[in-house]
Parts: C-alpha cells; structure tokens; sequence
C-alpha cells in the first residue's frame, strides 16, 4: 500500500512539470488569463494528490521499516539466548547491542528503500508516457537512456558497498573499544593508565578516521558522476526536444514540458542512486545480523524426555574437556557433594558439562542415567542449575533478580541476603542498577546465590559463592546452604573450607581427574595435595 | 565497594547548553579552516555551475520561439554537456573536502569525549550509571557521525543551491524573487511549527531509545546466566517492550514529519503560481521573454529539492545536536581537581599514609565511617579485616582518593591523595581484561615498557607460565571479544599491572576474592610479591592475608575496633580472635 501511495506522490510530482508546461504554452505565451487561472486550479488539485498520498504513502513505508527493525532485533536477542548459546562468541557485548540497534535499523531501511524506489519508478514512467505522448523518438531516449544510467549508477557502487563495509566494520571496532575502556573504567583508574588508554583510543579512533575518509571519498565521487551523467543525459533531451520544437513536431510548451520533465527525472534517478547506496548498506548490515544468527552453537539439542521426577543423581565416565582428562565420578541423588580442584580451569570444566554450556570432548555425562547431550539443554536447565561465580544480576529491583517464584524469604535468610535486603533504603522493592553494581560485592555474591536457592532446581552447582564475603558470615551462609537444600543434589564447586566442611563428601580434581574422594575433615589430615590447595 | 548506605539516585551526566555546543564546535573547526574554506569555495563554485543550465534551457526555448535553425541548438546543448561534467567534477570534490572536514573534527571529538570521560572521578560515574556514559560513547556518538556524514554534505549543498538559485532567479527579474519568496512566510512558520513539536517528543524518544541499549546491554552481557537461569522469555519480553516504545515513538516523529510535508506542500504550491502568474504578467507587459519565464519556472521547480532537503535536515540536525551538547556536556566536565593541595606525586620515595578522624557518609545523616585514625609507616602492610558492611571498602576508597571524607584529613605522603592512580594505586576485586592482545592490556599500566618487563612482572606474579602457554602467547587476543581468561588469571593480570605501573602505595580490595577459593591461595603469594617495597593496605576476607600483615587493624560498624599484629590481636581475645577462629575452625590443621 506505501508502493501505491508513494507511486500516486510521484505520478503528481511528475505532472507538475507538465503543467508548467501547459501553463507557458496555453496562458504564457498566448497572454491567456482565463487559462493561467484555470491550470492554475488544476494545479492545486495535483498538489492536493500528491501531498496526501505522500503522506500516507511514507507513513506504510516507515512503520514497514520500523517493524522490520523490531522484529530483527527480538529475534537476534533471541538468538543470543538460545540455550544452545555460541551467538556471543567474538562479539563485545557492545558490538552485539550495536548489531541489535544500528544494523537493524538499517535492514529495515531497506523496506523504506523498496518503496521510495517503486515510487521513483512510477514517477520514471508518468514522465516516460508524458514524453513519449509528447514525441516518440524523445520519449524513447528517456526509456532506453534511464536503464542505461542506472547500469552505471550500479557499476559505481559496487566499491562503494566494499568501502561501507570495512568503514562500519571499522567504526563498531572504534566505538567496541570505547566501550570496553569505559567498561573497564575502574581498572584503568585504580593504576593510574587513562593516559594510555586514552592514547590507543586515540589511535583506534584515528584509523577509523582514515577508513571513513576513504569511504566518504568514494561516495562522494559516485554522486559526481551521476550528476554528470544525468546533466549530459538532459542536454541530450534538450538537444532532440529542441529540434523537434524548431521542425514544428512539437509545440514550445511541449519543449517546456519535456525539459521540465527531464529535470524532474533527476528526483527519480537520484533516488535510484540513494536506494542503490542503502541496499548496498543494508546487505552489510544483514550480512552481520545473519552471522550472529548463523553462529554455530555449543551445544544441540537433544530430543529425550527428562525423567520423571528427577532424582538427581549424576555421572560422569571419561569425561574430557579443557582441562578434565578422563574424570569419572559419581552423585548420589540428594547428596551434598564438595569439589576441590587444584586447577581452576578443571572446576571451570566441569562446570561446563553440567550447565552444557559445553560438551565433553569424549566420556559422557548423565543425569539419572539419560546422558545430557539427548537432552535439550533448555529442558536440563529446568532440573540443574550451575550458578556461575561471575553470574550477573539485572536491572530491575532486587526481588525481580531474585525470581520471586519461589520461597523468597527462607533464601534470602539461608544466603544471609536477609541482612542485604535490610540495609537497602526500600528492602527487597530496592532498585538494583544495571551489573548489580549499586551493590558491595559481597552483598551481590549473597544476592546471587539466594536467587540459585530461590529457583529451586533437583540439582544445583554453585560456584564459590562466598568469596567476598567475611569468615564469620560465609560460616552461616554454609550451614543455610546444607539446610536449605537438604536431601536435594547439591554441588559446591570451591576450594573454601567453611563450605567443603558442610559436605557430605567432598573430591578432589588434580590432574584433570578425581584424585582423591571422603569427608573433608579426612582429606585434610590424609592428603597433602587437598590440604595445600583447600587450605593454602 | 560497600555503597549499602542507599540506592544512588541517578544523576546523569550534564548536557552542554546550546551556546556552548556552539562555542565548542567553533573551537574544533578552528585549527581546519583552510580546510573549510576551500571546501566552501569549491561547493560554491559547483553550484553557481550547475545553475547554468536552467537558463540554458531557457535559451534553447527562446532560439526555438525565435525559429532559428535546428544547427543554433548545438552551442546550448554542448555547453550543458560541460556544465554537467564541470558541476560534477566540482561536486565531487566539494564534497569530499566537506566531509574530510566533518569526519576529522567529528574524530577530534570524540577522542577528547573518550578523554575526558576516562579522566571523570568514579564517584561521578557511579551516580550517573555506566549506562548513561556508554549511550554516549555509542549512541550519540555515532548519531553526530551520521548526521556529520551525510546531512552536513547535503545542508551545504541545499543551502547554497537555494542561496543561489534565489540569486539566479533575481538575476532574471527581480519580481521573479519577489514572487518566490511569497513562499517563504509559509515555510518559516512550518518550520518554526515542527521544531517547538519536534524537540520534546524527539527528547523522549532519545530516553525510550537509550532504556533499549540499556536493557539490550543487560540482557546480552548477562546472556549467560539468563540461560542458566531459563529467564530467556523474560528478557526477551523487556527487550520487546523497551523496543516497542522506542519504535512507538519513532513513529510518532515519522507522522509529525509527515504533517510537515504536508505543510510544505502549501508553500511550494503557492511560490509556483506567484511565479507562473508573474511570468504570465511579465510576458503580457513585454517586459520578459517566454524564454526568462521558462527559466524562472524551471528555477523554482528545482528549488523544491534542495528546500525540502534543507527543511528535512533541521530534523537530523535537531536530533544530531542533541547528541552533540551530550557528548560537548562531558568534554566540558571539569577535570578532576587535584591542584588545590600539594600533589602527591611529587613525593620522592615511598610515602607514608595518615587518616586522621576521618568520617563518611553516603547519605548525610547514615554515616559510614567515623572517626577513624589510622598511620601506614612507609613499606608497612595494613590488612583491613571485618565484617560486609563494616567501611573496609570505604575507608580504601577514601585513601585512594575516589571519595573525599566528609570530615577528617587523609595525607599520602604529605598530599592530598589525587584520583590519579600513579601515587596511589587500587586494585579491586572488579576484574576487567581489556580487549585487544594481552601485551597491549598490561602496557596500559606502563606503555613503553619492553617485552622482557612485561614478562617479568608477568613472571613475578606467576602468571608467565600461563601466558606464554596462550595460542598466541602474549600476543593472544584476550577479553571480551577474543580468548577468555579465568577470573583468577584475569586478577594475575591484574596484579601484573600493579607491578608494572609500580607506584609507592597500593590498596587492595579483596583482590584476592573474585578468582574464587581455588585460586585464592596462589593468588595470595601473588599479591604478596607485588606489594613487595610499598606502603599497602589490604582489604581481606582471607584470613591468611591478614595473618601475613605487618599489622591488621579490625573494623566494625564504621569503627576501627583493634589494632595491632596477628598474634597480639589473637591474644587479645578481642573480635579478631573470634574472626580467626571461625576461620580456622574449618581448617582442622590450624596454621601455625
């Protein structure tokens, strides 16, 4: 519907020339004042068309254009929280937010671009028809002269779409890295290095400079080029119009008309250029959405059922990954198990397997005996929670990070979040801003590990999750911890022995395996590997 | 970092007045204006060119009235031919020296936005919200470049064609101008019409677009715990509303733009007639050939373009000047005050540290810390122990110089401590790895330090082993975007940049806490080895820091409680005797 309207603006816009032909041949000329008035009013009624369906007209294009932006949008956020996952990788969180926005907004774009062009089109050939009705050999040049002009127009911007690419490509790197300087603010400050960061912004920014300079240039010729052809294209339909009026073919308003015309077709051919220049856009720009939307993911799913109910019991046969080498282990369904590890990078491994964020390399892993890569790991999600040691919390208030689905209270007290929620001005109604940030990190680390309570999963790994908080509180929170999930699957993932104290049994991951298994009071007296790296 | 006092009330960064965008634009251009003024010379010339050809045309029209022969066309048409290769030529040219013009001094400013905005104090930035510097550092950024790259080639263009075309049609008869500008009372009040419209609701749409890069951040930088968590419908909702409003509003703007249009057309209308009617009268009175009023005619249709380009562009400009009085707003933010007491910096050899009664609060009235003394002798180690909420984090900030006490005096080495880092230095347990090659990120401690320093300070923090091992070894590409480093590796780095940008006095806060337990032990000896030779205060959670202090001094409630050595304290059967013993209960070996 915004083609037809665009087209009916165009099809006005091109009779306008007419008519100030008509007017120069029928009144100008012929000192007719009746008919001045009377193309005078015919002109009005033109201007009236053009002006409403140009209004309309526009309106569909841009709500088509705005829409289409939206819905890429939702469907890259989508994308990028797929439990599969792998959408992220090599991308700065900046950098996807700008795919999300900019390159999104210039996709749909393309959707305005469609129909500004159908409707230049029409208004190429109302013009066509008035010149060919004027004179067929003059209405030819126009018809076969367009296309010709176009084909060059298009020639032209081939490097341009090149240059476009590397130029944004350029420019998200420069404001990537603004970003992640400023994201890093507190680091550079605390050492004092502004001045080096801002001397490598420097030289991004400075780099992208060049690239834009570059690409500036190239457009800049590609419109002096057009203008040129379109320039010597009139002259041309001067020339033929023009010997036509002095053979008699035509009259001298029909000239008027015809060179009007010719000009009016510069509207259209540049707008073919401006359609030309936002494809070329919008293909690098879908080009980006559809790479984050192609990315392979970590994980797949599978297609098994999870048991019903879940147990909870796991194991492990074999397991590869990172830093595992063949690890084999065994949970008992509502065991509260501690892992030790001497490396970080095998407890990172083993977080890995079980949350499938990614899977083992060889070995299995199974919950209840299904191993998880038959399961979607949308669906394990519902029964295991890895509470990662770097989780986030949101924007929003303190409850909403919390979930609120479940027994609030009773995790808040077990995380010893309680005495947090009190010495926030509103309580749990406080707003937490973006990262958590407003909050000590001791406080976000309590917050965090009450909303993994809070979600009350059959199997839950949580992941050092008091590390920031002091000896006597990480005591309670341990105590809430064993009560608050007793007789559920629970790991703690940590080498603290306030928490490993708390376990049922506790193992030990060295060398990529489990290297020792018992009670936590045992390991330290009998293993001197466990004692150095839980009491170190 | 303990701000328990309260939610921050946000208090965004300033926006620069109108006046002083303007004065700030005028100082960028300044250093170009060779640049511009052979911009403005070549645009000027392409223009006045290209408005050859309508009276060219004007003159076919009269040789044809005239009935000359078909052979009299050739001149006009081969001089249009060269006035469309000349205005082409020169077009081109004008152009790019235009935007050359723009894209340099837009790259000036946002270096000196980046500048600044790296040099403004932290507790400024934590009243504004990360947000609101990074909406900035993006979005506004990139909307003064649009606007820089394709509506200021085009405003030049379209203002010196309608400049000059008005010119042209004087030039013809100046009733011919007259009549055309019959138009212009109607276009001023449109105008004046959409900007009084268009200025809030293009403010609102800016906070409806900024709350959707906010929550699009959020969401896509805590895509990881949004899966863990099954939150994905949630967050794809908010990301869905906050989309919808901003597009709302957008198509708010679109309408009003439209109706603006509309407007115009009436305008456009009426030059039109004026100018036929004139032609007509003209004509009739022999004072102006049918060729003059064809030109004119012409020279008004053409004029449409170029207006409606220029009138269209207020909005770009509108919403580009908006951006740019953010962004000129944070360029002009006063640099952090430092000069008022003596600098630190200029302290030779490792200073001293003295808090004297020193007391804080957030919010007046909910006081954080009070009366607090405490001496650091040079090269003494302090670890800082108590509970969450005790001030630790506080009182670090306030030594650092981030926060200034809201009463008492704290001196390093005879100064006031300045936010600058090289005196003073802090590590939190805020990890960051800046994204880029690794040796790059520790050469933003000390930039021109030789790769064989880079390895030793890797070294001395442990870290060279690990390093080295990297696909690429210090080459890698770490951070956000490339290899991802384990929080405790990540805290190494962040050690090894201590060692590298070495200054006299260190405070850590819980550095050793993010890595996590399993690394907590190795990250010890870490921190252990790059404090060696400087005054330090250490904020610890782990016991085994403070028992490895020259002194540990315990605080509560804002209060220093005890002070003195590890065994002293022990004995003392004071708070810290109860904090090490719940902290060695779990630890069945106690340490000796």
């Amino acid at each position: 519907m915004g083609a037809v309207l665009g087209a009916g603006h165009q099809f006005g816009e091109a009779l306008v020339p007419v008519i100030i032909g008509i007017v120069i041949d029928r009144a100008v000329s012929d000192g007719d004042g009746r008919a001045l008035f009377g193309w005078l009013a015919v002109l009005a009624v033109v201007y009236v068309g053009l002006s409403l369906s140009f209004r309309f007209g526009a309106r569909a294009g841009e709500r088509a254009a705005e829409q289409a932006a939206h819905d890429l949008r939702i469907t890259l956020v989508r994308r990028v929280l797929d439990p599969g996952g792998g959408a992220e990788r090599g991308h700065l969180p900046g950098e996807l937010a700008n795919i999300a926005t900019e390159d999104a907004k210039r996709v749909g774009a393309v959707n305005m671009a469609v129909m500004t062009g159908i409707s230049a089109l029409t208004g190429l050939l109302v013009s066509a028809v008035a010149l060919l009705r004027i004179s067929v050999p003059l209405g030819l040049v126009v018809l076969l002269g367009t296309p010709v002009l176009l084909w060059l127009g298009h020639l032209l911007s081939k490097p341009l779409e090149r240059r476009s690419e590397a130029e944004q490509e350029g420019a998200a790197y420069a404001s990537g890295i603004a970003a992640d300087l400023v994201a890093g603010l507190r680091v550079l400050k605390g050492i004092g290095a502004q001045a080096a960061a801002v001397e490598r912004y420097r030289r991004t920014s400075r780099a992208s400079l060049a690239a834009t300079v570059r690409a500036a240039r190239a457009e800049a010729w590609q419109s002096g080029v057009v203008l040129t052809l379109t320039g010597v294209f009139i002259a041309l339909v001067a020339l033929i119009g023009g010997r036509l009026a002095a053979a008699g073919d035509i009259t001298l308003g029909q000239l008027v008309s015809a060179v009007g015309l010719a000009l009016f077709l510069l509207g259209p051919l540049e707008v073919f250029a401006w359609v030309n220049a936002e494809f070329a856009q919008g293909r690098a720009s879908a080009g980006r959405i559809a790479a984050v939307l192609a990315a392979e993911p970590d994980v797949l799913p599978g297609e098994r059922a999870l048991p019903e109910p879940v147990l909870g019991g796991l194991r492990l046969r074999g397991v590869t990954l990172g830093a595992l080498r063949e690890a084999d282990l065994d949970v008992r369904p509502g065991e509260l198990l501690g892992v030790a590890s001497t490396d970080p990078a095998a407890a990172q491994a083993l977080l890995a397997c079980l949350g499938r964020t990614a899977d083992p390399e060889a070995g299995v892993v199974e919950l209840d005996g299904v191993p998880l890569p038959e399961l979607d790991p949308a669906r394990l999600r519902t029964a295991v929670l890895v509470a990662a040691h770097d989780a986030d919390l949101f924007e929003g208030t303190l409850a909403d990070n919390l979930g609120g689905a479940g027994d609030t209270d009773r995790a808040l007290a077990a995380a010893c979040a309680d005495e947090v929620a009190r010495a926030l001005p509103q309580g749990t109604a406080t707003e937490v801003t973006e990262g958590g940030r407003s909050l000590s990190g001791g406080q976000r680390q309590r917050v965090a590990l009450a909303r993994a309570l809070v979600a009350d999963r059959p199997v839950l790994v949580v992941h050092d999750p008091t590390t920031a908080v002091d000896a006597v509180t990480e005591a309670r929170i341990a105590g809430g911890l064993r009560e608050h999930r007793l007789g559920r699957t629970t790991l703690l993932v940590t080498n603290s022995p306030a928490l490993l104290s708390v376990a049922d049994r506790v193992v030990l991951l060295d060398g990529g395996r489990v290297a020792a298994d018992g009670a936590h009071g045992d390991l330290v007296h009998g293993d001197p590997t466990y004692r150095t790296a839980v009491l170190a | 970092m303990t701000t328990a006092s309260g939610s921050p009330a946000r208090e965004l960064l300033p926006t620069a007045t109108p006046a002083r965008t303007r004065a700030a634009v005028r100082e960028l251009l300044r250093p170009h204006r060779a640049l511009a003024a052979g911009g403005a010379v070549v645009m000027v010339a392409a223009t006045t060119v290209g408005l050859l050809t309508q009276p060219l045309l004007g003159h076919i029209v009269d040789l044809v009235t005239e009935r000359r022969p078909a052979g009299a066309l050739t001149l006009p048409v081969v001089l249009l031919v060269l006035v469309a290769v000349a205005q082409g030529v020169a077009t081109a040219f004008g152009m790019s020296l235009v935007s050359r013009l723009g894209e340099t001094v837009l790259a000036e400013l946002r270096e000196r936005f980046v500048e600044r905005a790296l040099s403004l104090p932290l507790e400024r930035l934590e009243r504004a919200g990360s947000g609101d510097l990074n909406s900035r550092v993006t979005r506004d950024v990139s909307r003064v470049a649009e606007a820089v790259r394709t509506a200021l080639p085009e405003l030049v263009r379209s203002g010196l064609s309608i400049v000059l075309t008005l010119a042209a049609l004087a030039v013809l008869d100046w009733r011919f101008l007259l009549a055309a500008l019959l138009a212009l009372p109607l276009q001023a009040h449109t105008a004046r019409w959409y900007v009084r419209n268009a200025t809030p609701l293009y403010a609102k749409e800016r906070i409806a677009t900024g709350a959707q890069q906010q929550q699009l951040l959020d969401t896509i930088g805590g895509a990881a715990t949004v899966r863990a968590y099954r939150a994905e419908a949630g967050h794809t909702e908010r990301v869905t509303e906050r989309s919808r409003a901003a597009v709302d509003l957008t198509l708010r703007g679109v309408q009003l733009v439209l109706r603006f249009y509309s407007r115009l057309h009436v305008a456009e209308y009426t030059g039109l007639a004026a100018v036929l009617v004139t032609g007509f009268l003209l004509v009739r009175g022999g004072s102006a050939s049918i060729g003059t009023a064809t030109a004119a005619a012409l020279y008004f249709h053409s004029l449409f373009g170029p207006v409606n380009t220029a009138l269209v562009l207020l909005d770009d400009a509108q919403s580009a000047t908006a951006a740019l009085a953010r962004l000129v707003g944070v360029v002009d933010e006063p640099a952090p005050a430092a000069a008022d007491d003596a600098r630190p910096q200029d302290v030779p050899g490792v200073p001293a540290v003295t808090v004297e009664g020193v007391g804080h609060a957030y919010v007046p009235g909910r006081p954080v810390l009070s009366d607090v003394d405490l001496v650091l002798r040079p090269k003494e180690k302090v670890a800082l122990v108590g509970a969450s909420g005790a001030g630790k984090t506080t009182l670090a900030k306030i030594v650092v110089g981030i926060h200034r006490p809201s009463s008492g005096r704290v001196e390093v080495g005879g100064g006031r401590p300045a936010e600058t880092g090289r005196t003073v230095a802090l590590v939190t347990q805020e990890v960051h790895v800046f994204s880029g090659p690794l040796a790059d990120d520790l050469r933003l401690a000390r930039p021109d330090a030789t790769d064989e320093e880079l390895r030793e300070a890797l070294e001395r923090v442990g870290a060279l082993g690990w390093a080295q091992a990297l696909p690429e070894g210090l080459d890698t590409v770490v951070g956000d975007g490339g290899h991802r480093l384990t929080a405790d590796r990540s805290q190494q780095l962040a050690l090894a940049r201590l060692v590298l940008a070495d200054p006299p006095v260190a405070v850590l806060d819980e550095a050793t806490a993010e890595a996590g337990s399993s690394g907590a032990g190795r990250l010890e000896e870490a921190a252990e080895r790059a404090l060696e030779g400087r005054t330090a205060l250490v904020v610890a959670h782990r016991l085994s820091q403070a028992a490895a202090a020259d002194r540990v001094v315990v605080m509560e409630e804002g209060r220093i409680a005890e002070s003195g050595t590890h065994d002293e304290l022990r004995a003392a059967g004071g708070p810290y005797a109860a904090l090490w013993q719940a902290w060695a209960e779990h630890r069945s070996t106690p340490r000796p």
